[in-house]
């Protein structure tokens, strides 16, 4: 269905509520039965700031098409999200970036977009915009780059992550065991950690994954994490050693 | 023959024609009074009255009609005096609203008064009118900004109160002013401004006293209070928006350099030099909002009828149900009231709580389609929400014009929401 098909759609569920209380139970129940947005995903950084509730929003592209989670810690507000969101799914970023949507005004909750309320919808619909706008992006500058390019970003990306513990970066510290570009420009990462038992293992992935991520011209990334062989000390390139007083 | 409360009460809200709106097809319960109030007949007459009798620029021309504004304007100032208890004209300033009156003395206070090293002492439970303008003073001035904090803040309770036992320790050398708040706009709770104001002058510190709340919900003497400086808003009692006051002990006014230049509040000027217009117009650059300040007239003699002789007896014992019937329901499992009094004289009808894992936004966007107005978030009061551990609230703010009834319909709407929302 196409985005103006699924608003008509949800423009008709509503049409057959004919008082507000009832809009609202629906609105609400909506909000209750969507689906929990993983705590990883909530970070701050996913937050959209409005004065009355907090509304996270996260996207991800899968063929081409993108895909949003949500949440709020208000539960109209999450409601009306998942509106939102059953509209845009699945849709491309330029589906996304031409809609002009209508359908909250017209099931009669517009005053749930004016800046005043400041539930964050408003910033929420520019958000999905952007997201549309940076994947578009994304997937055009993908052409522009050679696989010899990405796998040079990819490094250089790597090179902005610390370790929590030691102030040199995973790359000069020789946690990244290899680095795979395919021809589709999604990237395989294997790494290591400076220990098995490191508490701060599931952070510097994170990290990791968010910074490939983001290099210019990688398509998605794929990270394995792997204790074979162990990490020692000569791993570390020269630089890492000078930084650290070993040499 | 003593009449009903009922009929006097019918007959206060008689004269406020927005209390019989209807909204989202329901009858309108306006519960957001600390934010601003709704007005009376004799505010919306006088206000239309004087756009066609009374409009010409205030204190410079010959004509009639600007006598006849300018009698206006000083006769709300009048009014204004008497109501507050001050000694004289001189000492009533009118601005903008409790805001600009904060900053007024906020900038000018501390460009003269308060130097590197000093320090400046707010309140805890302040809202942001009475805390942003000192940090930006502070920071002109190379002060700091120090807090009393409240019982949340030191451990010694959940009621917001503000700890004044701190107060001893904190009033050091270093103290130039002490900006403190009358009645809190969250918690609803009357400070200990009289006992403040004394700890405060005995080390020959002044008080500023933010009356926001304060001068709809209780009787002002600023003499009586001996506070240096009081500042309200117009609109939070029954005037028109864009008025404020500020009250100031004559020397201190006088001391102040002026804070805004312009028209009227000068003597002579010349392109090298001008020497200021005696008070109060010496703070009054500009022309000033004339027409809104007049409006103080009958705003003011609106609470005056709702504070005195039958009616004001009938006011009180509404509100004294109101505040019971509120603190009972509002004490339900599930409901964390903010400001729970430990006497009852201590508490106003500004009731402002959470109820267990609902968002205060969803329960006002429901009460809103039942016709109930309350705020819901801040408040422009997020220190204090935020030492209770929240970023956001509900609060219903009642006026002497509310009704017992309406407290029930809140409660009874506030029970419907939270069932949807559970």
């Amino acid at each position: 269905m196409t985005i103006k098909e699924i608003e008509q759609q949800i423009v008709e569920e509503f049409s057959l509520f004919d008082n507000w209380m009832d809009k609202y139970q629906y609105i609400i129940d909506l909000g209750k039965s969507m689906p929990v947005i993983d705590e990883a995903r909530k970070k701050d950084e996913n937050l959209i700031k409005g004065c009355q509730s907090r509304v996270w929003l996260d996207c991800r592209e899968e063929d081409g098409k993108l895909y949003f989670s949500a949440d709020s810690d208000a539960i109209i507000t999450k409601g009306i999200i998942s509106l939102l969101i059953r509209v845009y799914d699945g849709h491309t970023p330029d589906e996304i970036l031409e809609s002009e949507i209508d359908f909250i005004d017209t099931i009669g909750l517009r005053s749930n977009l004016s800046p005043t309320r400041a539930n964050g919808l408003v910033s929420m619909m520019k958000q999905i915009k952007l997201y549309a706008l940076a994947f578009k992006e994304k997937q055009a500058s993908g052409d522009k780059y050679s696989v010899e390019d990405v796998q040079k970003n990819v490094i250089r990306a790597l090179k902005q992550v610390f370790d929590p513990e030691i102030p040199v970066n995973v790359y000069d510290l020789g946690l990244i065991y290899e680095i795979k570009v395919g021809e589709d420009k999604n990237v395989f990462i294997k790494m290591t950690m400076t220990s098995p038992t490191c508490p701060m293992a599931e952070d510097v992935v994170n990290d990791v994954n968010n910074a490939v991520s983001d290099a210019p011209g990688v398509k998605g990334v794929q990270i394995e994490l792997t204790f074979e062989p162990e990490w020692d000390e000569s791993r570390m390139s020269e630089e890492a050693r000078l930084e650290l007083g070993l040499m | 023959m003593k009449r009903a409360r009922q009929d006097i009460i019918s007959e206060v809200r008689a004269k406020v024609p927005a209390l019989n709106l209807r909204m989202n097809g329901e009858p309108l319960v306006y519960l957001d009074n600390a934010a601003t109030t709704q007005k009376p007949s004799q505010v919306l007459d006088f206000l239309g009255d004087a756009f066609v009798i009374r409009n010409a620029n205030v204190h410079r021309s010959m004509y009639e009609l600007s006598d006849l504004s300018t009698t206006a304007y000083e006769s709300a100032r009048e009014k204004t005096r008497s109501f507050i208890n001050a000694p004289s004209r001189e000492n009533v300033i009118f601005t903008s609203g409790t805001t600009a009156s904060i900053n007024l003395v906020a900038s000018c206070f501390c460009q003269k008064f308060v130097g590197r090293g000093d320090v400046i002492l707010i309140e805890g439970d302040s809202h942001h009118s009475n805390i942003v303008p000192w940090q930006i003073a502070a920071q002109k001035a190379g002060a700091e900004v120090k807090v009393i904090p409240t019982d949340v803040m030191t451990g010694g309770g959940r009621s917001g109160r503000v700890a004044v036992d701190e107060l001893e320790s904190l009033l050091s050398d270093k103290v130039k002013i002490l900006a403190i708040t009358q009645i809190s706009n969250i918690t609803g709770l009357h400070n200990p401004v009289g006992e403040i104001i004394s700890a405060a002058h005995s080390k020959g510190i002044p008080v500023l006293v933010d009356g926001a709340q304060g001068i709809v919900h209780s009787p002002v003497d600023v003499q009586a209070m001996d506070c240096d400086f009081y500042a309200f808003s117009a609109h939070k009692i029954y005037g028109a928006t864009g008025v404020g006051v500020l009250y100031g002990k004559k020397d201190l006014l006088e001391a102040l350099p002026p804070y805004m230049g312009g028209g009227d509040m000068v003597e002579t000027v010349t392109y090298q030099k001008t020497t200021y217009a005696p008070l109060p117009l010496k703070f009054e650059a500009g022309t000033p909002n004339f027409i809104g300040a007049s409006s103080l007239l009958p705003a003011l003699e609106f609470a005056e009828y709702l504070r005195n002789g039958e009616t004001g007896e009938a006011v009180k014992e509404e509100e004294k149900e109101i505040i019971a019937y509120m603190l009972d329901k509002l004490s339900a499992p599930g409901i964390e009231l903010y400001g729970k009094p430990s006497a009852k004289e201590e508490k106003t009808p500004i009731f402002t709580f959470n109820i267990e894992s609902i968002n205060a936004g969803d329960l006002a966007q429901l009460l809103d389609k039942m016709g109930v107005a309350v705020r819901s978030g801040m408040m422009c009061a997020e220190p204090l929400l935020n030492s209770f551990g929240v970023t956001s609230a509900l609060r219903a703010s009642f006026a002497p014009y509310n009704t017992l009834e309406e407290a029930r319909v809140f409660i009874k709407c506030l029970e419907r929401a939270r069932m949807m929302l559970s």
